[in-house]
């Protein structure tokens, strides 16, 4: 085959694998034609986040202007939707473990059906799969990739972030104070100051109940951290339609380096507002009993 | 470049290529259902309940099997939002509604399935998951 030739079928290949790639790592990847349309929320009241189908996003950005709209840049309120898939684009590349960081992973991989498949069995702040205890909270980082929508509301003194799933929220204190050196509670969600710099949102986190996973892995378990774990985050607003965070994770009992993530691009949903997903015991439970278990292990009830 | 060199390089290229598209796109099916391509399962019934709550919501109907006895069926679906960007709400079916239902089956053959599609028997579309089964598989 002439050289030219194989050249072309080499780019002909490869661009024609880009639309997979690119597709599976733009945010909130639907079909772009809905099969059916959404169910629209009542008058006067808005759909969430998740209700919304990528004609809706649409819509909702021409109907409020988004593009091009003027902005603050030192303004993070509004209700933001990062799409599916965030989780896998951005908890990646972890450092290296300790030894008490590889003993700490191997404790939260689960148990197998007879078929080898995993049934997420230690994830007890999963959404209804195997665990045997479900809804302790997702605690943060890890909701800072739910796929549910989450508000921010900023106050005077604090910045207030309210997450749909699992309906909760986390105060970052804005009036000047310190982290304690000494939290007199471990908190899910960390005890969180933050200060703004030029147009950076920088929040730093430490006092976490080291009970949380900081993110699922595949294909199962998690990643663990202590609670000296400390967080910092830098939030930054380029423009009105779009957020994006830049985490950074230090654990040196688990991880032999500090964890830089990579950036996370959110956007604004400004047809939006945030619904309730209370993570309910008793319906958690019910269908990891009725539903979950008995097909995952091919029990016959 | 040599043509040797060459064809490694055309083959490094396009299977990193493809890699790049398949791992970006690779999920991880749920338990205990059978996700192989070519395994979905059709039959039609009567819908006897609605279960629309988080995590899934879940759709149970009646299906007569070639003897005249009833077989109740689960079809479980994604959260109650989710559906609701799908086109399916609360209200949309009701205790004696008739469906054909397009499914993923339970592996050890009890009457599960994920669902993926729902059509009423004029042929209308009440949802259809085709392309978002990563939704099913959390």
């Amino acid at each position: 085959m002439r050289y030219g030739m194989r050249v072309f079928i080499v780019t002909l290949a490869a661009v024609a694998a880009l639309p997979w790639a690119a597709s599976a790592q733009a945010p909130g990847r639907t079909p772009e034609k809905p099969v059916v349309p959404s169910v629209p929320a009542p008058p006067g009241w808005k759909s969430c986040p998740r209700c919304q189908n990528e004609a809706d996003r649409r819509e909702a950005n021409a109907r409020y202007k988004v593009e091009g709209h003027a902005f603050n840049p030192r303004d993070l309120s509004g209700v933001w939707y990062g799409g599916e898939g965030a989780a896998g684009r951005i908890f990646t590349n972890p450092p290296p473990y300790t030894p008490l960081g590889k003993e700490r992973f191997e404790a939260t991989i689960g148990e197998k059906n007879a078929a080898g498949e995993y049934l997420h069995t230690k994830d007890t702040s999963g959404i209804g799969g195997g665990a045997q205890v479900n809804c302790d909270p997702r605690g943060w980082p890890r909701l800072a990739t739910g796929n549910y929508g989450f508000e921010f509301i900023m106050l005077p003194d604090r910045v207030l972030q309210f997450f749909e799933q699992t309906h909760t929220s986390r105060t970052i204190w804005t009036d000047g104070r310190k982290l304690p050196d000494s939290p007199p509670e471990l908190r899910w969600l960390g005890w969180n100051v933050g200060r703004w710099e030029g147009n950076t949102f920088i929040v730093e986190s430490t006092g976490f109940d080291d009970r949380s996973w900081i993110s699922a892995t595949q294909p199962d378990g998690g990643f663990p951290h202590t609670d000296e774990m400390r967080v910092v985050e830098h939030w930054r607003r380029p423009s009105y339609g779009a957020i994006e965070v830049q985490i950074t994770i230090t654990d040196p009992q688990i991880y032999t380096q500090p964890w830089a993530l990579r950036p996370l691009t959110v956007s604004l949903a400004p047809g939006a507002e945030i619904w309730e997903y209370f993570c309910v015991p008793s319906d958690f439970n019910t269908f990891n009993n009725d539903i979950y278990l008995p097909v995952a292990t091919g029990d016959k009830k | 470049m040599r043509p040797v060199r060459l064809s490694v390089v055309t083959l490094a290229v396009v299977v990193g290529a493809f890699l790049l598209g398949a791992s970006a796109t690779a999920h991880h099916s749920r338990a205990g259902y059978d996700s192989a391509a070519g395994k979905l399962v059709t039959n039609n019934g009567v819908v006897s309940n609605v279960i629309w709550r988080n995590p899934h919501v879940f759709v149970v109907w009646d299906v007569k099997d070639s003897n005249g006895s009833v077989v109740k069926w689960t079809g479980e679906l994604s959260s109650p939002t989710t559906m609701i960007s799908e086109g399916m709400g609360r209200d949309t079916f009701k205790p004696g509604d008739p469906i054909t239902a397009t499914f993923m089956p339970a592996k050890a053959g009890t009457p599960h399935g994920l669902l993926i599609k729902v059509v009423r028997p004029d042929g209308k579309i009440v949802m259809d998951l085709s392309e978002r089964r990563n939704l099913l598989e959390q």
